[in-house]
């Protein structure tokens, strides 16, 4: 894709507002077949971080040391956040709330607008995309970004002393590359396996069925808390449960907000900001009575 | 499963083949030659393998002893992800953290490469050949009764060669050690019900009473049981969703996930356990009334610290809601009196009902010689006393690190200097390899053949081993092999027909194929069915609980006083990927944030605010930690999820040794633990260590994963978000 593709298809690659109208530009610009999205059970996540390490199994991430822990370089696109109940008692007695906190491939990701050379943007699948070899790591995105899941390379990791020691580098995933210094990188939902199965169902003649593919992460998840898949294909589970909770890409206020005690449970986090997130996250069920 | 959609079936019949071409023979396409790769092209590809396309080859994961099924991703002749096998009872496709990391302990830089001999402070390399041979000159002249194999827990074929092989040596001294094990409750459950490791359904439980077992984290079987978990959280079960209450004085995993996490008095366990028998009032034997009779709700809640009414109120939801479960883990076993925790909390399930209902015997198991050798602490004792005696001249070690997990009071450093030859089965130079006098390099999990029967079964059966990928290096060898050599040098014509030890494992599985459900099966055929499955089916008999746990003989000791000079109760803590430590130079794991303090890359010592507070502490800190065999020092962490009374600090830490990520990381709490052991197993007390802190000056900023709002959403009311039960309805949801 050459910038005056880009230049020239504006609106095929930035999403500024997703609109209801579904015969809006916006929305033709969807090859209309496959928009990629994810359901997180916050009620069946354990925090065990088993996504995280197969995260950095799946898509190559460097393993960063204490020193460039500590100066926020960790490189973990799937990342457990724990929170605690902040209501002032003595002990945490209805445990912590953990949330597993990656890019949120948002429709109108604040960071794509900000890229002064267009290294990210957006994929026909509905992706927020990151092209390596264009971007010149002026971080304006990750800035941008309010989820904070942007991460940047700000040194040499295959050269640097211990990060692939030999022969570790013999684990790294050929299906995708090792990010070199001064680039910018994100979870890509896992785009390696998306592109395969896309392959194998184009070669099959058949569209993408449910369950053709599962990112690393889901695929680890000992509870089965994520669920991800085709947002436009209604017998995919991860549309069925955003069917459910009334959660609609489109809008940035939903069912459960407008009127509360309505049994739902879908959110979506910082929808408020109007990044239209194709995470939905489902709220953690504590029993109070015991 | 091979991607692409190529047709699985005409792969599965060649992916025994594939799996012994890889290990024999190598796919020739990658050769590792001085530090360069040599890519050589396909001339004569296998007909499996696309340039480019992953193939899956099943086997199973060496992790930890859960021994669940995976799938290694395999392109280019490496192994280069670990998947769950779907097919599996275990695991059916999923994976924690520690076994996603079993790449990392395969291709890490740390390995041992050659046999090395000890001479002064040096090893030398030295050959199979030579290694062999000294191994059998130095037996020459010894009695059998003055030689010991250490192991790790065992089981499979590994397991029948090494009984062999001791019993071609005329010894009987076969320690099996665990650092961290169940191993109270697994005598506790063999007293109460029969066996030590009862079938437990989570899924079918209406409430889960968990004493400290950590079993989202570090429990015996925790992928298995995270699975059941998701179904007992589910809305659309029978039995409606599940409660769960953990008590214990330090949060795990498992309790930062209950409904209810109740902070208990260190040790007071059991009190708390008949107190709600007590509570429970009519209807349950007269035994279990007579016991607990005198732990009324105000001395237990006196006792315990918790709530009279919550100690009732607890009563009445497990009568209310039947099926419960209830667990005994590492919090409420760790103690002198860890037995009589451990059988109080099975009279609870008895009283309640579960036995039977949520609460099931494992199939029995047919071939004893298979069957898991479970380790425990009492055996290390026992064998230590054995060296400090000098009743030993040879000692073998393998899947252990006692030098590492030994408290210092055992003095098992200086007492295994007392045993003159010393070998010792390594992956890396760690603390234990250091000491030995001829050290035997081993293959990966990931390269090496083998057979397991993991302790906790849900259906009975043989999990296989099989390698990946060719060995990275060409002198390490698999444990089966050595062992194998080293019995023919005793019984060279009973094992004479076995090339190596994957000609044993073939033969032992073909000629045992009736039973193994491979009746009529044509060998090649069901040998290659068995490898692309990596397990078998074993038949196995249903047994039944006894369901004997009776309130004969159960005395609970007055919680403990306070130690003036040791005002604080240590309770170390396993965490799901640092365990024993065994996998600490995994640089994945070390930089995995620990779930609960989010800490990486060290230890820490959690201390509740308010114990804080009045010692002056402020995170980051650094404190001395002491106990009356020795003191660490590491960083504070103000944890709210502790008993005021009681610290914790990570297991797992401060290696001396074993690689570049492992060593120096972190201190190890293991050194400090006072040698107090349980009455009745003889296992390590491991919560019974009474330590005092003190500030020794300065201060860092820890390094974790939670920003320096701690855990605070800073009002923000909609990142993560909890609900309370009664506002949705579960039952329909997708």
């Amino acid at each position: 894709m050459s910038v005056s593709n880009l230049l020239e298809n504006w609106s095929k690659f930035r999403h500024n507002h997703p609109v209801e109208d579904k015969g809006h530009p916006d929305w033709q610009a969807y090859p209309s077949e496959i928009k990629w999205a994810m359901a997180i059970d916050l009620d069946a996540c354990t925090g065990c971080n088993a996504c995280s390490v197969a995260c950095y199994a799946e898509n190559n991430l460097p393993v960063v040391g204490k020193e460039k822990y500590s100066h926020g370089q960790a490189m973990h696109w799937m990342r457990i956040e724990r929170y605690w109940d902040e209501d002032n008692r003595e002990f945490p007695d209805q445990g912590a709330q953990f949330l597993p906190m990656l890019c949120q491939q948002c429709e109108a990701a604040p960071c794509e607008t900000v890229c002064p050379v267009g290294a990210t943007n957006h994929t026909e699948d509905g992706l927020n995309s990151q092209i390596y070899n264009r971007c010149i790591g002026s971080r304006y995105c990750s800035a941008n970004c309010p989820y904070k899941v942007r991460y940047f390379n700000w040194y040499d990791y295959p050269s640097t002393e211990n990060v692939w020691p030999a022969p570790m580098e013999q684990q790294l995933n050929p299906d995708l590359t090792v990010r070199g210094k001064g680039v910018m990188e994100k979870c890509t939902f896992c785009k390696q396996r998306t592109y395969t199965a896309r392959n194998n169902a184009k070669t099959e003649g058949r569209k993408i069925h449910d369950g053709d593919v599962q990112t690393a992460c889901q695929q680890a998840c000992p509870t089965n808390a994520i669920s991800f898949g085709n947002l436009f294909d209604p017998e995919s589970r991860v549309a069925k449960q955003w069917e459910q909770q009334q959660v609609e890409l489109i809008k940035a206020e939903q069912e459960k907000d407008v009127k509360p005690g309505n049994n739902l449970r879908g959110y979506r986090i910082f929808e408020e900001l109007r990044p239209y997130p194709s995470v939905m996250y489902l709220e953690r069920v504590r029993e109070n009575g015991v | 499963m091979i991607e692409n959609g190529f047709n699985r079936r005409d792969f599965l019949k060649v992916l025994g083949w594939g799996g012994t071409a890889v290990a024999l023979s190598g796919c020739g396409n990658t050769s590792i030659e001085n530090g360069k790769e040599t890519v050589v092209s396909y001339v004569e590809p296998e007909d499996y393998a696309i340039p480019s396309i992953g193939v899956y080859f099943n086997s199973t994961c060496a992790q930890c002893d859960a021994g669940c099924n995976i799938e290694g991703r395999v392109r280019e002749g490496r192994v280069l992800k670990l998947e769950g096998n779907p097919g599996s009872f275990i695991n059916r496709g999923k994976m924690c953290g520690l076994g996603q990391a079993g790449v990392q302990a395969h291709y890490n830089p740390d390995r041992v490469r050659e046999p090395l001999l000890r001479n002064g402070s040096q090893g030398e390399t030295l050959t199979w050949d030579k290694a062999l041979s000294l191994i059998n000159d130095k037996l020459n002249g010894v009695k059998g009764e003055e030689i010991a194999f250490l192991t790790g827990g065992v089981s499979g074929h590994v397991k029948v060669l090494l009984n062999n092989y001791l019993d071609a040596l005329g010894s009987k001294n076969h320690y099996a050690y665990e650092a961290v094990s169940p191993s109270v409750v697994r005598a506790a459950n063999k007293k109460a019900y029969g066996v030590e490791m009862p079938r437990l359904h989570l899924d079918k439980a209406k409430v889960i009473v968990s004493f400290g077992a950590d079993f989202l984290g570090a429990w015996v079987s925790p992928v298995h049981f995270s699975q059941q978990y998701a179904q007992f959280r589910k809305g659309n079960r029978p039995e409606g969703r599940g409660v769960l209450v953990q008590i214990e004085s330090k949060m795990t995993l498992t309790g930062a996930n209950a409904d209810r996490w109740i902070p208990i008095r260190p040790g007071t366990e059991g009190i708390l356990a008949l107190g709600i028998v007590n509570a429970l009032g009519a209807g349950i034997p007269a035994d279990a009334v007579a016991a607990a009779k005198d732990y009324t709700a105000d001395r237990v809640s006196k006792d315990t610290g918790v709530p009279a009414e919550q100690i009732i109120r607890l009563a009445e939801l497990l009568k209310e809601r039947s099926p419960s479960l209830v667990l005994a883990g590492a919090a409420a076993e760790g103690y002198a009196h860890g037995s009589q925790n451990a059988a109080a909390i099975a009279l609870l399930n008895q009283v309640l009902g579960n036995v039977g209902k949520t609460l099931e015997a494992p199939a029995n198991a047919q071939f004893a010689q298979i069957t898991p050798t479970t380790g425990n602490r009492a055996a290390l004792r026992s064998l230590n006393d054995s060296m400090a005696q000098g009743k030993l001249k040879v000692l073998f070690s393998y899947g252990a690190n006692p030098v590492y997990t030994a408290p210092d009071a055992l003095k098992l450093q200086d007492n295994l200097k007392k045993v003159p030859f010393k070998v010792v089965f390594a992956h890396y130079l760690d603390e234990t390899a250091l000491e030995a006098d001829l050290v035997l390099p081993l293959d990966s999990a990931l390269e090496d053949w083998g057979t397991s029967i993991p302790e906790y079964q849900v259906e009975p059966h043989l999990s296989i081993q099989q390698p990946l990928m060719e060995r990275l290096y060409p002198n390490t060898r698999g444990v089966g092999d050595i062992l194998l050599a080293l019995l023919k040098q005793r019984r060279a014509d009973e094992y004479k027909a076995y090339e190596d030890f994957y000609s044993y494992l073939r033969g032992a599985v073909v000629q045992n194929k009736a039973a193994l459900g491979g009746a009529g099966a044509d060998d090649d055929a069901f040998w290659n069915e068995t490898l692309s499955n990596a397990l078998v089916k074993l038949p196995g008999a249903a047994g039944s609980l006894s369901g004997k746990a009776s309130a004969v003989g159960l005395t609970l000791p007055a919680p403990a006083a306070e130690v003036v000079a040791y005002p604080l109760r240590l309770i170390p803590s396993v965490s799901a990927s640092m365990r024993d430590g065994r996998h600490a130079n995994l640089s994945w794991l070390q930089e995995s944030p620990d779930p609960l303090t989010t800490v990486v890359w060290d230890s820490w010592v959690e201390i509740h605010p308010k114990t804080a507070a009045k010692l002056g502490i402020v995170e980051g800190d650094i404190v001395e930690v002491a106990s009356q065999n020795g003191s660490v020092t590491s960083q504070a962490y103000l944890f709210p999820g502790i008993h005021p009374d009681a610290i914790s600090m990570p297991l797992g830490y401060g290696h001396e040794a074993m690689g570049r990520y492992a060593k120096g990381t972190g201190v190890n709490v293991f050194k400090i633990l006072d040698p107090v052991f349980d009455k009745e197993t003889g296992e390590l007390a491991i919560n019974e260590t009474n330590v005092r802190i003190s500030k020794v000056g300065n201060r860092v900023v820890v390094v974790k994963e939670e920003g320096p709002n701690g855990g605070s959403q800073l009002g923000r009311k909609k990142i993560a978000v909890k609900v309370s039960s009664d506002k949705v309805d579960l039952s329909k949801e997708v």
